[in-house]
C-alpha cells in the first residue's frame, strides 16, 4: 500500500518530523544533528525537505542544499517509517538511493527507530490502518 | 532489560580513545598490564566511536585470561543480541551484517548450525588438498614477483580464495567482495577512509557485499552447484527458507570473518619469524612435529582479533563489581593473551609453547570461532610453503590499520632474498 498523493506524503511522512520536532526528547536530539535531508518520493512524485535545524518540514526544493538525498518509492518509505526496511539492504537492492552523505543518515537511526511508534501511531489516529505493514 | 544509571569514576587508564587504538599493540599492553593487575574489571567512557553518538555511560573492560573465559561461556547472562562491537553501531547495519555472530541461543544454534557442518574438521581435511595447492601456487607468485609488497602479494590470496572457493562465488567477484569485507573493519583507519566519513566506509562496504551476495544467491537458487550457498539457499530452518536477509547477512558474515583474520595472522607470523629467526630454525627442524603448537603460539601472539562486547542481560557480579543489566563489557582478547596468569615469559614467541591457552578464537562457548579449524590448516599450508621454499624471506615495518576490532596490516614490504 502506499499514499494516493503527494499531500498524503507530506501529511504522514512530513508529519513524523513534525511530531518529532515537538518531543521534549527527540526534538532538540535531532537540532542537535544539524542536518538538512532531502527526500525524494515516487509513486506518488513528492518532495520534502525536513530541516531539523530549523524544525520545519517544507516542500521548496529550491531554497536549501541537503546534506543527503533519500529517493525512494512512496511504499518503501511507508515500511521504512514502520521500521520495516533495513537500509543497507534496501540500497544493495537499489530500493532506496542515498545522494550525499550516508554518515549523516546513519547518525540519525537511533532517532528514527523513536519515531518509528509516533508514526504508527498517527496511521491508527487517522484511520488509516490500510497503510500498516 | 533495564538500564540503571550510576555515577561513577572512569578509570584513570584510557581504553576507550582514539588514540589508544592509534598506538601500537605494545603500547597497548601497558595499560592492559596494569589493569590486569590492579583493576581485573574496570570502568571506561563509552569509546570514542566515529559512527554515531554513544548511547551507553560507559564499557567495563575484562582483561584477564580467566575472566574472558567466563564471560563468553556464560551466554545467558552475557549476551551477543545487542551488538557485539565495542563502540555504538547503528542497528540497521548489525542487522544486516552480523548474522549469528550477533545472536543468543537457541536463534544462534539454528542459524550457525546449518552452516557449521561444512566447518567441521572431517570437511576441512576434505578441502585440505586444494588449500595446499593454492598454497603452492601463491608462493610461486612471491618467487616470480620478487621483492613486494607481503600482505598483497601472499597473506591476502589464501584466506579469500579459501572461503570464496567454499562459497562457491565466481572468481571474478571476489576482489570486489574480499575489498568490501575489509572496509568493514577498516572504515576508523583514515588513510582507507580516504576523505570519506567512516560511517559512509561502513555503509558502502555492507551495501557492496550485501549486493554481491544476494546476486550471488539468486544465481544459485536458479543453478544449484556443490557449495555452501546453494545449501543456504535450499536450507529450511523450522520449516521455513531463510529470508534474503538472512542469507545476505550469512555472506557479510563470512567473508568478514573467513578474510583479515587469517591473513593478519599470515602477515604478523611471517614478521615474528623475522624478528626471531631462531623460531624459524627450531620449526624448520621438525615442521611437521611442531607446527601444531606453532600455529597455536602465532594466534596468541598476532591476536588479529582484538576484541568483542557483550552486554549483560542480568545483574551480575565479576571479580565483585557488581554489573548492572543493560550495562557493556568488552572482551579484550590481546590482553587475555599476555596474562601472566596463564603464560610463562607472556612475551617470547614461542613455537613450542604448551599448554597454550589463548584466547585468540574467543574465550569458549557458544560463538567459538567457527573457522579455527580452516584457519590452522591454511596456516600450516602456507607456512610450509614460505619456510621451505623461501627461506630468505624477511620482512620491513607492517604499516598497521587504526581500529579497536582487528588487529590488521595494511602493507609490509618483503625480500626473498
Ligand atoms: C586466525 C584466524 C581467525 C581468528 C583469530 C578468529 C577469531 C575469532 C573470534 C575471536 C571469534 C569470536 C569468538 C567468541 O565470540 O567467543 C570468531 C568467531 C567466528 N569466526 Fe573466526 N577467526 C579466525 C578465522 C576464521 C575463519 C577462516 C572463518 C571462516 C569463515 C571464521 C569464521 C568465524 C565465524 C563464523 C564466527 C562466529 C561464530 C559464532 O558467533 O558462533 N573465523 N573468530
Amino acid at each position: 500500500m502506499s499514499f494516493s498523493d503527494d499531500e498524503e506524503v507530506r501529511r504522514y511522512i512530513g508529519g513524523i518530523f513534525e511530531t518529532a520536532f515537538k518531543d521534549e526528547e527527540i526534538g532538540p536530539k535531532l537540532a542537535d544533528t544539524g542536518l538538512v535531508l532531502k527526500f525524494a518520493f515516487t509513486e506518488p512524485d513528492s518532495v520534502l525537505i525536513v530541516d531539523m535545524v530549523g524544525q520545519r518540514v517544507h516542500q521548496d526544493a529550491e531554497s536549501s542544499s541537503p546534506g543527503a538525498t533519500m529517493s525512494m518509492k512512496g511504499e518503501t518509505a511507508n515500511a521504512y517509517w514502520q521500521g520495516k526496511v533495513n537500509l543497507p539492504f534496501a540500497m544493495a537492492r537499489g530500493r532506496i538511493t542515498v545522494d550525499g552523505n550516508v554518515a549523516d543518515l546513519l547518525k540519525l537511526a537511533p532517532m528514527a527507530k523513536k519515531l518509528y511508534p509516533v508514526y504508527i501511531e498517527n496511521l491508527r489516529n487517522d484511520g488509516r490502518e490500510d497503510l500498516l505493514v | 532489560m533495564t538500564t540503571t544509571q550510576t555515577q561513577r569514576d572512569y578509570d584513570s587508564l584510557p581504553v576507550s580513545s582514539l588514540s589508544f587504538w592509534a598506538a601500537t599493540a605494545e603500547e597497548r599492553e601497558t595499560t592492559f598490564r596494569e589493569l590486569r593487575e590492579k583493576r581485573p574489571i574496570s570502568w571506561h567512557r563509552p569509546l570514542e566511536g566515529s559512527l554515531m553518538p554513544p548511547q551507553q555511560d560507559g564499557i567495563w573492560a575484562v582483561v584477564r585470561n580467566e575472566d574472558i573465559r567466563k564471560v563468553s561461556k556464560e551466554h545467558d547472562i552475557f549476551s551477543s543480541a545487542y551488538g557485539v562491537q565495542q563502540e555504538e553501531v547503528p542497528d540497521e547495519i548489525l542487522d544486516a551484517a552480523q548474522s549469528f555472530l550477533g545472536m543468543d541461543p537457541p536463534r544462534h544454534t539454528r542459524l550457525r548450525k546449518l552452516v557449521s557442518a561444512a566447518f567441521t574438521p572431517k570437511q576441512v581435511v576434505k578441502i585440505e588438498e586444494q588449500i595446499k595447492n593454492q598454497a603452492t601456487r601463491i608462493v610461486d607468485g612471491l618467487l616470480d614477483a620478487g621483492d613486494c609488497d607481503f600482505v598483497q602479494q601472499v597473506s591476502k590470496k589464501l584466506p579469500m580464495w579459501t572461503i570464496y572457493e567454499m562459497m562457491g562465488l565466481p572468481m571474478q567477484e571476489r576482489e570486489s567482495a574480499a575489498h568490501a569485507a575489509d572496509g568493514m573493519v577498516s572504515w576508523a583507519d583514515e588513510e582507507v577512509a580516504a576523505g570519506r566519513e567512516p560511517g559512509t566506509v561502513l555503509n558502502d562496504s555492507l551495501v557492496t557485499l550485501l549486493s554481491i551476495g544476494l546476486e550471488f544467491a539468486e544465481h544459485r537458487r536458479a543453478h544449484p552447484a556443490d557449495d555452501l550457498m546453494t545449501n543456504l539457499v535450499q536450507a529450511e530452518v523450522d520449516g521455513q527458507r531463510l529470508t534474503d536477509e538472512e542469507i545476505g547477512a550469512f555472506f557479510v558474515l563470512l567473508s568478514v570473518a573467513g578474510n583479515d583474520t587469517t591473513r593478519n595472522t599470515i602477515s604478523l607470523a611471517t614478521k615474528a619469524f623475522s624478528d626471531f629467526p631462531d623460531q624459524r630454525a627450531l620449526l624448520l627442524e621438525d615442521f611437521d612435529g611442531r607446527i601444531g603448537t606453532a600455529i597455536e603460539e602465532f594466534v596468541r601472539w598476532v591476536t588479529p582479533v582484538m576484541t568483542f562486547r557483550r552486554t549483560v542481560v542480568k545483574d551480575v557480579e565479576l571479580h565483585g563489581q557488581h554489573i548492572s543489566a543493560g550495562e557493556w563489557v568488552v572482551l579484550f582478547y590481546s590482553s587475555g593473551n599476555r596474562d601472566e596468569r596463564v603464560f610463562t615469559d607472556p612475551y617470547r614467541f614461542d613455537i613450542t609453547r604448551k599448554p597454550n591457552q589463548h584466547v585468540g578464537f574467543g574465550g569458549g562457548g557458544v560463538h567459538f570461532c567457527m573457522g579455527n579449524m580452516l584457519a590452522k590448516t591454511q596456516l600450516r599450508a602456507i607456512f610450509d610453503q614460505l619456510l621451505h621454499r623461501v627461506p630468505d624471506l624477511e620482512v620491513g615495518e607492517p604499516s598497521y590499520l587504526v581500529g579497536n576490532f582487528v588487529r590488521g596490516v595494511k602493507s609490509m614490504p618483503c625480500t626473498i632474498g
